[in-house]
């Protein structure tokens, strides 16, 4: 799961370090003004920090050489000085940089949320949602722990510089000896990440397992408990619990190895110091011993910052792999491109379509040279087997997918030169599983159209199938529904879904039938509600009910991307053709006869 | 050596009886945890560690003090003695790295242990806990709470309370050497430090905390509202509403900007940074003071200060690792939350044990679920007898399926009485009830094994017995098609099968465990005309020879039943055979009018 966006995807490019920096840098340019404070003030605090231990060393030089307090006073108050704007200049830095890098975070997570509703369906067919939302999300929050660390590390980096400077003044011989033995920092750490990789990421799966074991429990709970397989689960549980505490366990103890490594360093490193220091004090007694303890002193304060650098690297790779994906995804583009920005007012709800030609993928045309025309008005079911492109047709016709030649007319007006928005709400859409919000019942009514009045709502939901199931919610038309509608049942939820259309009043349907089964007496009111919505507008139906073939004014059997037949279901049924077929593979168990009769049979 | 110290292997069956931590649980989160700390994972281990980190502090203590005495030696040029307290420096600077990995080591093997002990107790709770206990609960809920709060027990050790003992200890070692080795009145500023100290940082921590939950919650949202956007994105763009779900995204989205930046201003402005300096400082300036009176060398002061250096590790550890702490105690509240509700279903004391023969009756039953007010159902009365099928049909949220589950005694009721074939439900062994009844159910649930194990569902049959009951359930043809047959896991990443076939399934299982009382929720659909005569095929054979309550949409099922009880709102508004309620009920006779366009008279003359 935490690997969830990790995967390359087609949109996937490469930025050059330079490309990617440019961008990341536009990002941080609205913020010029705070940034330039911010730099100031790292570098300040990184004096103040660097020149801090140097300043309490001098008061220890002047306690030893002189006996004028004046001078050790006056560097005592500016050593308290010193501490409190240092704290200051801290507390500036840090609260500047909050702000400066939560707002370029925002900016990039609106970008690219904006960039992914733009696109058109062909894309949300291709990469699941989860895929997507880890991108927008954790991948910029990647990117936001990046940039805090990364100005973390310059500071560190700055402070080393400025305690660098004092003890080149002091010994250059020493300097450049623990100069020399720094990489050796650099490359313990480095060392362990190839292996901490792929550790953590065993440990991340084998916990995954254990997750989706417990989740697995719970979800059948109640089977587990009636067929009385508590045992079985509770062995199995404990064996997995137990591997993902080995794994788990294996990877801390080898994680452990880098704090006492890096000590184990600092104290041979402080040894060796001590070793050249000291011999060279005893051969040469001009060098003071008390400029060798400074010396020591300062290089104590050394070792934190430049272990907080060392292991940076790794997390400034992760943070600008993370902006790399971001950026693809705002640099991916749309297909369906609108060549105008007509609006639509009121129409009459007209369908012409003419010589269509379409496909997914170039090498599986779905339509091919593909006309229908469809008067206002008019109720049209269109009936075929899997893959014989209904769906299809609803969706060009929603504009969810580009088509690649010929012309759709509505009213006369082709529909790639319209604004969308204005079109798409002359074009009322049922999809076959019924979508709802995580809001109130009222607002899922209200969706498509926001400033209706809560008489309106109560009236459609009174259209569609009757609203006093309403009653029963705890807070009527106020309670919250939860995600996906998930307090409602099935039924209930095709109903707001209908209630939700006849409120935003189209002047044409489409309506992809479910065929999920809901209980005998919502059924019989989602039929009758059905009806009422198909008045007076012009209806293209994905038919899977019985009842819907028979009450509209004409069929249209598809098959390959082709009309084979057209007509009314007795028409059509008399001809014992094509259409005839269909009704025996799937309508004809929906007859009285056949509930009649397969008791019998069986 | 370790494993002896390890009491996970103990216990080999699930005994939901024994629980050796259900009075520690009672106790508070503070309890509990030390509870498990101590007596589960043994206390030799946990003061090992302490010890080790004690040692290794002192260890490092001990070298920065040779570094000091080896400086000391160059002063008065004794050459000897410098090199010997070089190498007490370098033996000591590689001592001390190395306890601490032992002591790291310990750590890691306690936190982690603490993490898989809490996590099979809550299992264990969880698998014991009634079926109206999970019904109340939120499976997200529950997965929260066994995935991050156990989690965060095991960041309580490592590293938070590791740093918060470390901290300790450098805060401790400073003061017991001044007393040991200074005038005490430099204790003077360690002690106000040390007071000022705990001070601001219960501030911040108070400050920081609610902060910080905000954030998690809000980072939530974020994710929830942009997976439901996207989820509903074809809804989004048919209705052309991509500016409301950009809004909502922004609002969300901009409120965690805000919380993100007043959590960093309140860690800008940690103030225990500013008192450790200040303490440094009066301390330079306190040894100074000694210095002119001639109660220090300089070598004191130096020493001395360098002591008070030592404050800074405690202070900057602290701006996260009580943070970390308040929220492990917080997940471990939680988890306690969860363990320590009681389960409400017992069985009763003298238990009957016998083979059942399928006749129920229900006399007045009413029932309202645990923890809510309002009655699901009311004073229901119906009688079965043995070998009947009984349809129950209303609207979702009319009590069907609550109806079903009272049967298998999953719930007690509140008043009237169950009685099969002539005893009071709640007289019989949950074995002999659970093992008679089975349940299929609507939402039909696989385990993540092969298809056989999957039809098994743990009992003892042979293969052919298992193909049999397949094949009575029409699901041995479409199982022949996957990819392994019978070998074929049902997993994620396996095969997707559809409603139909998952019920299938579980109709072979139910032919294998050969109830006396079967329960069947149906809500599968067929889109073909042929699956769907399968599954009424499967449906009808399995209902043969046993008592049968179905919750359907089918037709056929419906009007084909011995019996039907018509429920709205709790209470049966009607009940009979398909032609008695063709006759009486209209919402029933409305059912298959508007449905079919034929008149009662057409509909009653079918029947004959």
């Amino acid at each position: 799961m935490v690997y969830a966006g990790l995967d390359a995807e087609e949109y996937d490019r490469t930025y050059s370090d330079r490309e990617l920096f440019r961008r990341i840098l536009k990002y941080f340019r609205q913020h010029t003004k705070k940034m330039i404070v911010v730099i100031i003030f790292l570098v300040l605090t990184s004096i103040t920090a660097g020149v801090l231990p140097y300043l309490t060393s001098l008061i220890i030089k002047q306690l030893e050489t002189t006996s004028s307090t004046t001078m050790v006073v006056a560097l005592v108050i500016v050593t308290l000085i010193m501490n409190i704007s240092s704290y200051l200049f801290n507390y500036i830095n840090k609260s500047l940089s909050a702000v400066i890098l939560n707002s370029v975070t925002y900016q990039l997570r609106a970008d690219v949320e904006s960039q992914v509703l733009i696109q058109d369906m062909s894309f949300f067919d291709k990469y699941p949602t989860g895929k997507i939302v880890s991108r927008i999300n954790s991948d910029s929050q990647n990117f936001f722990e990046m940039a805090q660390i990364f100005i973390d590390s310059i500071s560190s980096f700055l402070v080393v510089i400025i305690m660098l400077v004092p003890m080149f003044i002091i010994d250059a011989k020493l300097t450049l000896i623990f100069l020399a033995m720094v990489p050796l920092i650099f490359l313990f750490t480095l060392s362990f990440r190839k292996v901490a990789r792929k550790k953590t990421l065993q440990g991340q799966r084998v916990l995954a397992n254990v997750h989706s074991f417990v989740q697995e429990t719970m979800n059948g709970i109640q089977i587990a408990k009636t067929f009385r397989q508590e045992n079985t689960l509770y062995r199995e549980f404990k064996d997995i619990n137990k591997k993902s505490y080995k794994i788990n366990l294996n990877r801390a103890l080898f994680m452990n190895f880098i704090f006492p490594g890096l000590g184990l360093i600092q104290g041979i490193m402080l040894a060796l110091i001590l070793y050249y220091g000291g011999e060279s004090v005893l051969k040469n007694p001009s060098i003071s011993v008390s400029t060798l303890y400074l010396f020591i002193q300062s290089l104590w304060g050394l070792f934190f910052p430049l272990f907080s650098i060392a292991a940076f690297w790794p997390q400034f790779q992760t943070g600008m792999a993370a902006a790399e994906r971001i950026f693809a995804l705002i640099d991916s583009k749309p297909q369906v491109i609108q060549k105008g920005s007509k609006k639509l007012e009121k129409i009459r709800g007209e369908v012409s379509i003419n010589n269509l030609c379409f496909s997914y993928t170039p090498e599986k045309p779905v339509f091919d040279n593909f006309s229908l025309r469809i008067s206002p008005g008019e109720s049209v079911a269109i009936v075929g087997h899997t893959g014989a492109g209904k769906s299809s047709l609803a969706r060009i016709l929603l504009r969810f997918y580009e088509f690649q030649n010929g012309t759709i007319t509505i009213d006369g007006q082709d529909i790639r030169f319209l604004d969308l928005q204005t079109y798409r709400r002359r074009m009322g859409l049922i999809p076959q599983t019924p979508f709802l919000w995580g809001d109130t019942l009222e607002n899922n009514v209200k969706y498509g159209n926001p400033d209706a009045t809560r008489e309106e709502v109560l009236w459609a939901l009174e259209q569609a199938g009757g609203g006093d199931w309403v009653n029963d919610l705890s807070n009527g038309l106020d309670t919250n529904i939860r995600e996906r509608g998930k307090l409602l049942s099935m039924g209930q939820r095709q109903l707001v879904v209908f209630a939700r259309v006849l409120l935003q009043d189209p002047s044409i349907l489409i309506l992809d039938e479910a065929t999920a089964s809901v209980d005998p007496f919502t059924e019989t009111r989602i039929q009758e509600a059905l009806e009422k919505i198909m008045e007076n507008r012009t209806s293209i139906i994905i038919a899977h009910r019985l009842r819907t073939v028979r009450h509209v004014d004409r069929i249209v059997v598809l098959d390959h991307g082709k009309i084979v037949e057209q007509g009314n279901h007795e028409d059509l049924m008399q001809k014992n053709g094509y259409y005839a077929r269909l009704y025996n593979t799937y309508f004809k168990h929906q007859s009285y006869e056949f509930i009649n009769e397969i008791h019998n049979k069986a | 050596m370790i494993k002896q110290f390890d009491k996970y292997n103990d216990i080999l069956e699930f005994h939901p009886e024994y629980d050796p931590f259900m009075k520690s649980r009672r106790k508070g989160a503070t309890y509990w945890i030390l509870h498990h700390i101590f007596y589960r994972i043994n206390s030799i281990i946990v003061f090992t560690w302490l010890s080790l980190v004690v040692l290794s502090a002192f260890l490092f203590a001990k070298m920065k003090q040779y570094i000091g005495n080896a400086i000391d030696a160059l002063k008065i040029t004794n050459e000897e003695l410098f090199r010997n307290f070089l190498l007490l420096i370098l033996l000591f600077g590689v001592l001390s790295p190395i306890i601490d990995l032992v002591a790291n080591m310990t750590r890691e093997l306690l936190a982690q242990r603490l993490e898989r002990d809490a996590r099979y107790e809550l299992y264990v709770n969880l698998l014991g806990k009634s079926q109206s206990f999970h019904d109340r609960q939120k499976i997200g809920d529950i997965m929260a709470r066994a995935t991050n709060d156990v989690r965060q027990l095991n960041y309580l050790i490592s590293p938070a309370l590791s740093l918060i003992f470390e901290a300790f200890i450098n805060v401790l070692l400073p003061i017991i050497l001044i007393i040991r080795f200074y005038p005490l009145e430099l204790l003077i500023t360690p002690l106000i430090f040390s007071i000022l100290f705990i001070y601001t940082l219960k501030l911040y921590v108070d400050q920081l905390g609610p902060v910080s939950v905000d954030l998690q919650m809000e980072y939530g949202n974020l994710n929830s509202i942009l997976n439901e956007s996207l989820a509903g994105i074809e809804i989004v763009k048919g209705m052309a509403q991509e500016e409301t779900a950009k809004k909502r995204y922004e609002y969300s989205s901009s409120r965690y900007k805000n919380l993100g930046i007043t959590q960093g201003k309140i860690q800008a402005r940690y103030i225990p940074i500013l008192l450790v300096a200040l303490a440094v400082t009066g301390g330079l300036i306190h040894g100074i003071i000694l210095y002119y009176h001639g109660s220090m060398t300089i070598g004191d002061i130096i020493a001395y200060v360098g002591l008070l250096g030592g404050l800074r590790f405690p202070t900057n550890i602290s701006i996260w690792a009580f943070a970390i702490v308040r929220r492990a105690w917080a997940g471990a509240e939680r988890l306690l939350g969860i363990m320590n509700q009681e389960s409400e279903i017992s069985e009763s004391a003298s238990p009957l044990k016998r083979e059942i023969e399928g006749n129920i009756k229900f006399e007045n039953v009413s029932f309202h679920y645990p923890g809510s007010e309002t009655k699901v159902l009311e004073d229901i009365s119906f009688e079965v007898y043995a070998g009947q099928t009984v349809a129950i049909v209303g609207t979702t949220g009319s009590g069907k399926t609550t109806l079903t589950k009272l049967i298998s005694r999953l719930y007690d009721i509140d008043s009237g009485c169950i009685t099969l074939d002539g005893f009071d439900l709640q007289k019989y062994s949950f074995h002999s009830l659970r093992d008679q009844i089975s349940y299929i159910e609507q939402d039909i649930f696989l385990f993540s094994k092969n298809i056989y194990e999957n039809i098994l569902f743990g009992r003892k049959a042979s293969k052919d017995a298992v193909i049999k009951a397949a094949k009575d359930a029409q699901a041995h043809d479409f199982i022949l098609k996957l990819p392994k047959g019978y070998e074929t896991s049902v997993g994620e990443r396996g095969v997707q099968l559809s409603g139909g076939e998952r019920q299938r399934i579980a109709i072979a299982r139910a032919f294998l465990s050969n109830p006396k009382i079967l329960i069947l929720d149906d809500s599968t659909s067929a889109i073909d005309s042929e699956t769907e005569e399968k599954i009424q095929y499967a449906i009808t054979q399995i209902l043969k020879g046993r008592t049968t309550f179905i919750i359907t949409h089918r037709l056929s099922q419906i009007r084909w039943a011995d019996k039907i009880l018509v429920l709205s709102h709790g209470r049966i508004k009607a009940q009979g055979s398909h032609e008695e309620l063709l006759r009486t009920c209209e919402e029933y006779r409305k059912i298959f009018v508007t449905r079919f366009d034929k008149s009662l008279d057409e509909l009653l003359e079918a029947q004959t």
